[in-house]
């Protein structure tokens, strides 16, 4: 517990050092609220919808720090960690180099959360933004999606070769997620045919569910979406468990 | 006296390469052991079946009296290691990493009267990248004793330091050997050898060609200097020239 607490310590120190997830994963989302906010401001979704356009893309904002730390943030300190050897220094004492996975863990579930509850107090008070949903469903989905995007990324940084191609993947990974998921560009822009075709994302399906809970549709329609993100935890995990290079 | 490493028949591979050929050693406690041979000879890949951070595929390793795979939290709370070019995270500080390793051992030694004992005490806030070649191993020596451990391993300490940094690692050394600190160093460098070592074993191509101390490996060969004896080990052609 004492090595978990001061490597956490440590290692919060240097992310916040290196600015670039306090950008992209707190920061980016306000901005993508504002501007939306500004855009279509507190009107509805759509003619005659019980929610406005803000509400409907709450749970798509929240979900840019998700995918900015498991995607991207994940994979980078994992495989660059394994090329520095910092993995391996770890088996040669009495701590477990799981201990320093499990902080990066702590460090992007802590993005995440800064960034859910920066966006809630943005929209409260800027552009009158209820939760109609239920809290609950909201937490476990939001959970759901975030050890789903996570086991992506350990897996990712746990078998690319290198950090150059742990790099490449989640380049791959994230940027189209960003743009095409409806985490930036809202789903309910596209046209019927790009819906179709970003459906195939993960997170598109992580951010149904999210929009689901906070408007308080029925849970049934996001069954497929909640059953694909538990199958992609599971597999992912699974292979990032078996598969894992510590050197 | 007992033995703080003994290492019976390892064999490594990988595929068709064999790293390490039934390699057999020991080191008494409080003595200085020099893993020697040319890159590629084995050494690293010795220590790392060693400590357990690569399975050997055959032969028997004691460390302390433990297994290092099955003991581990037990050994590695009182063993130091640096391995060969030792990294460490992109931006941090000296007083951050020695902390961070501190946290790691149940009675860690003060990392700051080792920082002040190394020379090295007013860079806790420097940013690690920024030392000196110098300042960092001494560093790395400060990371291995904050265990306080009973065997440090030290793998190619002195590569890459200029003549000066590396007699003050030298000093060191005989220190902390005269401390009672039992040491497992390789080197490329046989001056340090000649001064640190109390035994030595020469690998070439997985295989221990010589086993002993440094005149025994002088008298056995057909020179007077400990550099051109260890050439003449670890040397093919030198060899079958001077034969002809």
């Amino acid at each position: 517990m004492k090595s978990y607490r001061t490597i956490l310590k440590t290692e919060l120190k240097l992310s916040l050092r290196g600015m670039d997830m306090l950008i992209f994963a707190v920061i980016m989302p306000i901005i993508v609220l504002v501007v939306l906010g500004i855009i279509y401001g507190i009107k509805p979704a759509f003619e005659g919808a019980s929610y406005t356009f803000i509400q409907q893309s709450f749970g798509a904002l929240a979900s840019i720090a998700i995918c900015a730390g498991g995607v991207m943030g994940l994979p980078l300190v994992v495989s660059d960690y394994r090329s520095k050897q910092i993995l391996k220094r770890f088996k040669v004492t009495p701590i477990s180099p799981v201990t320093i996975l499990i902080v990066e863990v702590t460090i992007y579930f802590l993005y995440a959360l800064i960034s859910l509850l920066t966006l809630l107090a943005v929209a409260v008070l800027f552009f009158g933004f209820k939760m109609q949903g239920s809290i609950l469903q909201f937490i476990l989905g939001w959970i759901l999606v975030m050890v789903s995007m996570f086991s992506i990324g350990m897996m990712v940084g746990g078998i690319a070769k290198n950090s150059k191609i742990a790099g490449i993947l989640a380049s791959v990974l994230y940027f189209p997620m960003l743009i095409f998921s409806g985490a930036t560009v809202p789903y309910e822009i596209m046209p019927k045919a790009m819906q179709n075709v970003v459906d195939i994302l993960p997170l598109t399906q992580g951010i149904k569910i999210l929009k689901s809970a906070t408007l308080g549709l029925p849970m049934d329609n996001v069954l497929l979406s909640i059953l694909a993100m538990v199958a992609i935890a599971l597999i992912c995990s699974f292979v990032a468990i078996r598969l894992f290079k510590w050197e | 006296m007992e033995d703080v490493i003994k290492v019976e028949h390892l064999s490594k591979s990988y595929g068709n390469l064999k790293a390490v050929d039934d390699f057999s050693f020991s080191v008494k406690r409080g003595k200085v052991f020099g893993l020697l041979g040319a890159n590629g000879a084995g050494k690293s890949t010795t220590i790392d079946c060693v400590l357990g951070t690569k399975k050997a595929d055959s032969g028997v390793v004691s460390v302390l009296g433990m297994n290092p795979t099955t003991n581990r939290k037990e050994l590695f709370g009182q063993v130091g290691v640096q391995f060969q070019e030792t990294h460490y995270q992109e931006n941090i500080k000296v007083g951050e990493l020695c902390e961070v390793t501190a946290s790691l051992y149940k009675k860690p030694v003060d990392y700051k009267s080792l920082l002040k004992k190394f020379g090295v005490a007013d860079k806790i806030n420097t940013h690690v990248k920024e030392l000196s070649c110098g300042q960092k191993q001494r560093l790395f020596i400060v990371l291995a004793l904050i265990p306080s451990p009973q065997v440090v391993f030290l793998d190619e300490l002195t590569t890459g330091l200029d003549a000066r940094a590396r007699r003050d690692v030298w000093q060191i050394l005989s220190k902390l050997k005269a401390n009672g600190l039992t040491i497992l160093l390789t080197s490329h460098y046989m001056d340090e050898v000649e001064i640190l070592c109390d035994e030595i074993c020469i690998l070439k191509m997985g295989k221990s060609v010589f086993y002993g101390t440094v005149p025994e490996a002088i008298s056995k060969s057909p020179h007077d200097k400990f550099e051109d004896a260890y050439l003449w080990y670890t040397d093919e052609e030198v060899t079958q020239n001077e034969v002809i």
